[in-house]
């Protein structure tokens, strides 16, 4: 394939006359291996890159004292195997304890139909406030896609608290 | 009738420029990406919809399947201050030649107690054998120790610069991560970021149609 093809020497009379020879090599295989290579490099790399997620700690050594509608707000527990739990309201009120998953039909519908609720309630979907609180059972995951959820359905206000916390706990209902 | 004659042209084409550019593009390629982070132990990080690119020189903080605590101090600017002050404060007692291989070594993942028998070792441990930074609870917390020399390599600055990240496994129970939060927390950083892998919003959500609006 490769042409070094002698040039045949211009005068048969000349013994010593210059050899010319072509030094046109054939570079097709060249090209082959280094598309080869290209494409072995393209689809070898991984092009997703780690992002990252901020996550803003209250602080809380002074509690927060934000006048809160109790109507607005919708806590959710994670527990475990990726059960979801929620109820509406403050807890001294026995509100009904439902449970739901991590599914496209699931936690995110609710927190969509709720934060339609405030919106008709009191004109805007701005009051709505998410309660997180994570069981000891619940996993990493879970509290990065409750997060996510936050950021998805565009909620403004959102806290993350323990459920065992007693901070919390004792602390009076919001609004009083 | 004469017939007009068609010259015969070779057919052989000048592949050097072609070869050129192949050669180009992946130089190019190999240039241009960028090696991986190092990473202690397989961690499989949740996915979110955040689109922020981690930056580079990060203080990470890894937390495994087990609940096992990792610390990587990626900021090199600051990891000989780093460790220069976890050995004073801690009264490690670490001699120089100690805290030279401390400072070459990429994770950190075993008790104070045991810092220096891990530096004594002829052969550096896998991070993957070691035991993890004890971060238990509140009484049990080293990771606060090892937060309280970051945070004070980076007093006097703009706090914007600590680039503290958190990459935790799916499977990680959350009360381990919720050690790690205190040990911030008790070192008054409030803000972190999470290691994540980005996803795509979901369709009809509200995130997905302001990003649509924004488009427009």
């Amino acid at each position: 394939m490769a042409e070094i093809e002698k040039a045949k020497p211009a005068n048969k009379n000349k013994k010593n006359a210059f050899v010319k020879r072509n030094t046109r090599v054939d570079l097709t295989p060249m090209v082959d291996l280094g598309f080869l290579l290209i494409t072995f490099f393209v689809f070898t790399t991984t092009l997703s890159l780690p992002t990252v997620m901020s996550l803003n700690m209250p602080f809380d050594k002074v509690l927060p004292s934000d006048p809160i509608c109790e109507s607005c707000v919708l806590t959710i527990l994670l527990e475990k195997d990726n059960v979801v739990k929620y109820y509406e309201g403050t807890p001294e009120n026995n509100p009904a304890i439902k449970e739901t998953t991590f599914d496209n039909n699931g936690i995110r519908n609710i927190i969509v139909q709720k934060r339609k609720a405030v919106q008709k309630l009191k004109g805007s979907a701005d009051d709505f406030v998410m309660i997180i609180k994570p069981t000891d059972e619940s996993n990493f995951q879970n509290f990065v896609d409750i997060i996510d959820e936050v950021a998805i359905n565009n909620v403004k206000h959102y806290y993350t608290t323990e459920i065992n916390d007693n901070l919390i706990r004792n602390k009076p209902a919001p609004g009083k | 009738m004469g017939r007009a004659k068609i010259p015969r042209k070779s057919t052989n084409i000048d592949m050097t420029a072609m070869c050129d550019v192949a050669f180009l593009l992946l130089s190019f390629f190999i240039l241009a990406t960028k090696t991986k982070p190092p990473e202690a132990v397989a961690v499989v990080p949740p996915n979110s919809v955040s689109t922020k690119i981690a930056k580079e020189n990060a203080i990470l903080v890894t937390l495994t399947k087990e609940g096992k605590v990792f610390l990587l101090l990626g900021d090199k600017s600051h990891k000989n201050a780093i460790l220069e002050d976890i050995n004073t404060t801690r009264a490690l007692g670490l001699s120089a030649a100690e805290m030279a291989k401390l400072k070459k070594m990429e994770f950190i993942g075993v008790p104070f107690n045991q810092l220096k028998g891990l530096l004594d070792l002829a052969t550096p441990m896998e991070p993957a054998k070691m035991p993890g930074i004890p971060c238990v609870d509140s009484t049990n917390n080293e990771l606060t120790d090892w937060i309280r020399s970051v945070a004070n390599s980076y007093k006097g600055e703009n706090m914007d610069n600590l680039n503290l990240l958190v990459k935790g496994d799916n499977a990680a129970l959350y009360p381990a991560f919720k050690n790690i939060k205190e040990s911030f927390k008790k070192n008054d950083i409030y803000k972190f970021k999470i290691v994540t892998n980005s996803e795509v919003p979901p369709p009809g959500s509200e995130l997905a149609n302001s990003a649509i609006k924004n488009k427009k």
